[in-house]
This record gives structure tokens, sequence and C-alpha cells, in this order.
């Protein structure tokens, strides 16, 4: 047996030695306290305006422990068909919207493309008017598109394309950006014009990343348009809303099983298909 | 006339080229295979959307005239003319954005950090458990897809109105979304400094707090700011439901055709958003240039 | 004492370690050597329970250690310290709280999660980086380290968690001759001054007969050889490298031993 050892025998010397190290980063720790001091403050502050209470938020939870009891199990009632047409027409606005969206932020993109737009000027305006559309919300641009063609699916169908165009047209310019410059230099080198380098130098380069993107938003749109039928723009939200309203719990429960499904479904689908097209995952946040 | 390349004889053309066009006439195949079933989707899911265009061209007036009507007060002038009157709402506006703008902020904050508890769960390299793995996994789904404003009817019933309802559903989907996010980050790592803290007898947490948490945290950070800024936009329509925030009055004001506040309210949301977008963008532009200085 | 009672590691049909028992005395410098995929590396990280056997025992002191779970299974890795090839250290902490890292089993966890550290754990830390002349290094970022640095702070790393055994798993594949003296020596400074057994493996010969008191060499998860260093014969070697003998024997040019130092060791 190795005997008790003590292996730092001087560290009492040492230490004294190097008091900076002993007192640590005082400037660093002080930051760090500083920012969560700020955070929760913040929070404190948030949860009183906001009138959270452990009262409120313990009988909340209460009720929801009802309605979960009451989801099980999940039944369509008399209604399978109806939902699944609601579910079908869900699907249909999610890629009607996705698809023209796609169309016309195809120009969009390369009018925001500072490498592709010289005019800063149109550049600019481009990108801010994206960038509003962008800010105003899917159920907002529905509520408005019913004004236009009345209530019903076609609505939807506009509402998931206008809130798309905006996040297309920053997604596209900003992948027609990062292209490698080499082709379309290539291009110009040759004699051809710049419109020459966007189709040969730019647009192989940057349509399988688009349609990549497209196919991701697919999946996302989906979920978008489960709900722009709260507001009356239909699909299968205007049954869930209605079934919520009514306290019909094991049909909401149901809904929610087939939107999960559908979306599993569709996020399957366009994965492989970015797959065969793309020929590795590209996933965009 | 003189050219660089000697031009061949038409035979020999014809035969080089004859591989050429075999190969284009396949992708040209593909491409057409693909187009018709393109077409008939369209078409069976133009037919099942009810996509009228004529409608659309009929009424296309409507939409612009929509917003030139928004843009108009009760008295006929532009609102221009008459910014008090436009605004006349804009304290009560105001309070009701930062309302929405805190019940982002508070989504954010406690999705991320449950995101946080749960993600280390979901990665395949920090828990090779196959069962819990599994489980954390769909539950991240789950919170993922059924989307903030179901949770957000859902919890306006058992919470009843205003902002908690609100909070707790952009909560849920944050922890979905940044969860998984998340995951992927810690998929990455550098397993090698985690191996050393664990062989000098760290626990689990230590060596996620030492080992992992270095390595992830500007990325985490960065993700959560991106998610707070999506969030701001989601907690906007929360008053839709009765789920607190700005979109109850907005809902009423495009419901009963107050024109003139709808482009108002929008313009301080979308004016809200692009302050967000630019201050987050700058903030995370920051953490990583922080990032690869030092 | 450290026993392996016929240990065996599977990965797939493969076995890694095959069969594999011996005995390491306390105070003991052993030299586990063989060709890459010998199986060495698996060997060291079932010691410290990085990777649990297939089958067989391993036995401190007579208590089974490949049984541990939780907090005893921590408190058995806090006393066998390992050193990797490629230091394992974080890169983005500084060098201080790399060498703390190796102080966190004694401490409480919300304690250590808080980077709340004691002053008795700082001084230790410190006085580990002072023994190797690296306490102007403290507040710098570990990545910012030369190879060589960086091996070293992950001995102080090993050094405070005061072990019984250092495990050292090809600790200077990734370093330069200059830097494979400093960290050998290192090592066999402990080794001699705390009788802090090593168990180190090496690829390179000339530096196992340098440095150890007891060579195993291990070929496809056997043990093929156990002795000391004189009695492994030039034949003896070549068939335990096979290809890769040139190499492993004659990376370094037959360099001076530390006179006398070799077989400390075995006489401490």
């Amino acid at each position: 047996m190795i005997p008790p050892r003590d292996l730092f025998p001087d560290r009492a010397a040492v230490s004294a030695r190097h008091p900076a190290i002993m007192a640590g980063s005082r400037r660093a720790q002080i930051i760090g306290w500083a920012l969560v001091a700020l955070l929760v403050a913040l929070t404190v502050l948030s949860l009183s305006r906001l009138e959270f209470s452990f009262a409120r938020l313990g009988s909340g939870l209460v009720q929801l422990g009802t309605f979960l009891g009451l989801m099980i199990p999940p039944s369509p009632g008399a209604q399978l068909a109806t939902f699944s047409k609601a579910l079908a027409e869900t699907v249909a606005i999610a890629f009607l919207g996705t698809l023209l969206a796609a169309i016309l932020s195809f120009p969009i993109g390369f009018l925001a493309a500072r490498n592709v737009m010289t005019n800063r000027v149109v550049q600019f305006m481009t990108r801010r008017f994206s960038d509003s559309i962008r800010g105003v919300d899917t159920l907002i641009w529905a509520l408005i598109w019913i004004n236009v063609v009345g209530l019903g699916p076609f609505a939807g169908v506009l509402a998931i394309m206008t809130s798309d165009i905006g996040s297309f047209s920053k997604l596209y310019s900003e992948a027609i950006e990062s292209v490698d410059r080499k082709p379309s230099e290539g291009v110009i080198s040759t004699g051809g014009s710049s419109l020459h380098a966007v189709r040969f130098g730019i647009i192989p380069a940057v349509l399988p990343v688009l349609i990549s993107q497209t196919l991701y938003y697919f999946e996302s749109n989906t979920r978008s348009a489960t709900i722009i039928g709260i507001v009356g723009a239909g699909g299968i939200g205007l049954h869930l809303a209605e079934m919520i309203r009514t306290f019909e719990w094991d049909r909401v429960a149901f809904i929610i099983l087939m939107v999960l499904a559908t979306v599993a479904l569709i996020d399957f689908v366009s994965s492989r298909l970015r797959l065969a097209l793309v020929g590795q995952r590209t996933t965009p946040v | 006339m003189s050219h660089a390349t000697i031009r061949l004889p038409d035979h020999q053309i014809e035969l080089l080229s004859a591989g050429y066009r075999r190969e284009l006439a396949q992708r040209r195949r593909m491409a057409l295979v693909g187009f018709v079933i393109l077409m008939l989707a369209v078409l069976l899911s133009g037919f099942v959307a009810e996509v009228r265009p004529g409608v659309l061209f009929e009424n296309i007036g409507k939409f612009t005239s929509y917003f030139g009507r928004i843009f108009y007060l009760d008295t006929g002038a532009l609102v221009f003319t008459d910014i008090g009157e436009w605004f006349w709402g804009f304290w009560k506006w105001g309070k009701q954005l930062i309302d929405t703008l805190l019940i982002a902020y508070l989504g954010t904050l406690f999705g991320a950090i449950f995101a946080f508890l749960i993600c280390f769960s979901a990665a395949i390299n920090l828990t090779p458990q196959a069962g819990i793995r599994f489980a954390a996994r769909r539950y991240l789904e789950f919170c993922r897809t059924v989307p903030e404003i179901v949770f957000a009817l859902i919890f306006v019933v058992a919470f009843g109105l205003g902002p908690v309802p609100g909070v707790l559903a952009i909560m849920i989907h944050t922890i979905g979304a940044l969860g998984k996010l998340f995951a992927e980050v810690v998929e990455n790592i550098d397993m090698k400094p985690v191996e050393g803290i664990v062989a000098s007898g760290g626990t689990r947490w230590q060596s996620i707090r030492y080992g992992v948490l270095p390595q992830v945290l500007p990325n985490f950070a960065s993700y959560a700011l991106l998610r707070f800024e999506i969030n701001v936009r989601g907690a906007s329509v929360m008053g839709f439901v009765g789920a607190g925030g700005i979109g109850q009055d907005l809902i009423e004001a495009i419901r009963k055709f107050y024109y003139s506040d709808v482009s108002a309210i929008l313009l301080m949301i979308i004016a809200t958003v692009m302050v967000i977008d630019i201050a987050t963008e700058r903030l995370r532009h920051r953490l990583i240039t922080m990032e690869q200085g030092r | 004492m450290l026993e392996l009672h016929s240990v065996t590691r599977r990965f797939g049909a493969n076995r890694a370690v095959d069969n594999v028992s011996l005995a390491i005395e306390p105070g003991s410098f052993v030299g586990v050597i063989g060709r890459s995929g010998a199986g060495k590396s698996t060997l060291l990280r079932m010691i410290n329970r990085l990777l649990d056997p297939t089958e067989g025992s391993i036995r401190w002191n007579g208590r089974d250690v490949t049984q541990l779970k939780g907090a005893e299974l921590r408190a058995w890795r806090m006393r066998c310290a390992m050193v990797f090839q490629q230091f394992n250290i974080v890169g983005r902490l500084d060098v201080l709280t790399n060498v703390l890292m190796g102080r966190l089993n004694h401490m409480s966890e919300p304690r250590s999660l808080l980077k709340m550290w004691r002053a008795e754990d700082k001084a230790i830390a410190i006085s580990a980086l002072d023994q190797f002349d690296m306490t102007a290094l403290a507040g710098q970022r570990a990545e910012s380290l030369s190879g060589g640095q960086q091996q070293r702070v992950a001995i102080c790393r090993a050094l405070v968690q005061e072990p019984d055994i250092i495990l050292a798993d090809e600790p200077i594949a990734s370093l330069d001759p200059r830097n494979t003296r400093l960290v050998m020596d290192a090592l066999l400074r402990l080794n001699r001054h705390f009788g802090i057994t090593i168990v180190c493996n090496l690829h390179d010969l000339d530096i196992a007969k340098d440095y150890c008191g007891r060579l195993v060499g291990m070929a496809q998860g056997r043990v093929v050889f156990d002795g000391a260093p004189d009695s492994l014969t030039e034949a003896a070697a070549r068939e335990l490298y096979g290809l890769e003998a040139d190499e492993a024997m004659t990376m370094i040019p037959a360099s001076q031993p530390i006179t006398g130092l070799q077989h400390a060791a075995a006489a401490a």
C-alpha cells in the first residue's frame, strides 16, 4: 500500500504567490451576474404584468388534466369523412400556396440579391418589401384575403402564398448571394451578357438549393394551413376550433393526431425528394 | 476567316453528339415526367382547394382597393394628413405591443430553458439509451408540429382569456422547435473534452456544464434569438383566439372594417418586428464574431 | 494492486481485447506496447470504465471495479486518472478551469455547476500548474496553447485528482520529439515523486524502453509479451510490430536513457 501522501505540500505558498489567479476574473463574474439579474428582473416584471399567478396556473393545469382525460380515446365521432376532406383541403392549400409563392419569389429573389442587382435602390426596396410581408403573420393575411375572395380555402391559398413570398424572397436572395462567383465570371469572360451570367452561371448552381428550401417549407406550410381555418380560410382548422369551443375533446385529439400523421408523411416525402434532388440534407433554419 | 478549332466532318460530329443527345433525352424525359406529375398535383389540389381564378380576377380590385381604403380615415381624408387621428390609439396599441413582446419574451425564455433541459436526452452522443432518446424526440416533435395557435385555443379554455395561455402556447412550441435545433448542435460537438471530464469522475451534468456547454452556447443563444423574432410575430396573432397582446384589437379592426386602424396597427407590428429582426441579427452577428475572435 | 482477470471486450464479432490477465504493482511504470489496433487503447479505457468489458473482471485492491455504478464509479475514475492522445481538454475554457475539472469529484455538484470553486481547490490547481511552470498560462484559453502545453495541462488535471494510477493512452503520439520528452519526463516525475502507478500506451518502442520498468506487448487483443524492457529481443519486437517495426523502433534515434531512472519505479 502506498502511504497517504500530500501531492501539493506547498499549495499555501504557491497560492500566496499568485493572488491574481486566486481572485479570478472579477469583471467577468460581475458581468455574468448582472446579466442574470437583469433577465430575472425582466422575467418577474413580465410575469406580474401578464397576470401570472400560481392559483391560475394550478387551476388551469387541473382543467387541462381533465381535458386530457376526456381526449382518450381519440375518436372522430360520425365526422371521419368531413375531417378527411378538410385535411385534404389543408394539404392542397399548403401545396398550392407554396408553389405559387415559389414561382413569384424566384424573380424577386434575384432583385433582392446584392451580387445580381447592382441597382442599390431597387435591391434595398425589394428587401424592405419582403421584410414587411414577413412581419405580418399568415393569419392576418388570411383575414385580408377573405375580404377579397370570400370565405373558403382559396383565401387560404392566397394567404400562404403571400406570407411565403416574404420568406422565400429572403431565403432565395441569400442563396443567390452565397453562390460561387467563378462560373458567372467564366460566362462573362467568354463575352456573355450579365443575363447570360445569371442564366448559365447562377441558376444551375442555386436551383437545387432553392427547390430544397421550398420543399422544406412545404412541410411547415402544412402546419400553417391547419390553422388558417380558424379565421375561415378553409382546411381542418375550422373544425378543430369548433371542436375545441364545443368541448368535443375526443374529436380534438383525433384531429390533432390526423394532423401529426399528415405532417410526418409530408416531412418524409419532402426529405426524400430533397435527398433525390440535392443529394444531401440541407436544412435551412 | 481563321478558326482556332477545325470543324470536324459532319458524320463525325453526328457520331460524337449522339451520346450527348441520348443523355440529354434521358434527362428531358425525367423532367417531363416530373412536370406532368406536378401539373396533375396542381390540378387536383386546385380542385380540392376550390381555386377559382375567375373570382380572383374579378375581385383582385378589392385587394388593391382594400389597401387603398385602409389608408383613408373615416372622414375620407388620407391618413397622412392627420397622423394624430390615424394613430389615435397609439398609447393603447403601444401597451398591447409591449404585452405582445413580453409574451414572446417569456415564451422564448421558458421554452429555451425546457428545450435546454431536454435536448441532451435527444442527442445520440450524450444519450445512448434508445428508449429515452425516442421519448425525448417524439415529445419535441409533438410540441413542434402542433401549431401554437391550437395550443392557445385549448389553453384559453383551461386557463381563461388573457396573455397566460398565449405565453404557455408559445413556450410549448418553442420547446419543440429549439429542442430539435439544440439537439442537432449537441450532436455535432467534439466529444473529446466531454470524455476527458467523464474520465476524471465528473457527473453527467458536470460534463455537460464544462464539456458541452462551452462548445454549444453561442449557437444556442443565436438560435434562441432567432426564435424570439419568430415568436414576436406569433404573439401578434395570439389575440385572435383571446390569448393576449395586440391581436385582439387587430382582428376587431379587420372584422369591423375600421380601415385606418388596420393600417395603423399593421404598421406598428411591422415596425416592431423589423426592429427586433435587426436587433437580434446584430446580436447574433456579435455572438459569432466574438466566438471567432477569442 | 490492479488486477485484470481474463478481460475480454468484443465489438461485434471482433475481439478488441481477448482474455487479458495482468497484475500491476503499486508504484510501477508499465508500458503497453504493440502496433496500432492491437487493443491497447481499449484496455486502458476499460480500466477507467469508459468502456465496459464484455467478460472478465478488473480488481483494485481486491475490489471488483467493473460492477461500480454512480458515485462509486466516479470515485474510481477519480482514482485512475486518464491522459489522452488528443489531450481531451476543453479548448474554450481557460487553463485553470481545465485543471479544476480534475477536482469536480471533490466538491458538491451544485457548487461545481455554478463555478464556485473553493480556495483550497484553486490552490491545488495552481500548485499543479506551478509544478510544470505553467502558472503564467492560467488565464489563457486552452485551445490557444501548443500541443505539448495542452498535454501538460491534461497531466495537471490528472494530478489534481490525487490519483493512485494514471492511465496514459498514447500521450505522446500527437507531439513533436521535444515535447515527447517533456511529457514523458512529467509522467516519470509523478511516478518517482509521488509513487503514482503509471500505465502508459506507447507506440514508440525506444521511448517505452527508456521510461518503463515493465513492458506488456499486445497483438490482436492478446498479451504476447510481459517482462523487463531488457528481455525484449529485437526479433520479438519485430514480431510484435510486424510491418510497423521500423517506424516504431527508429522514429527517434536511440537516445540516452535517463540513467538509473527507468527501473526506479520497481525499486520504489
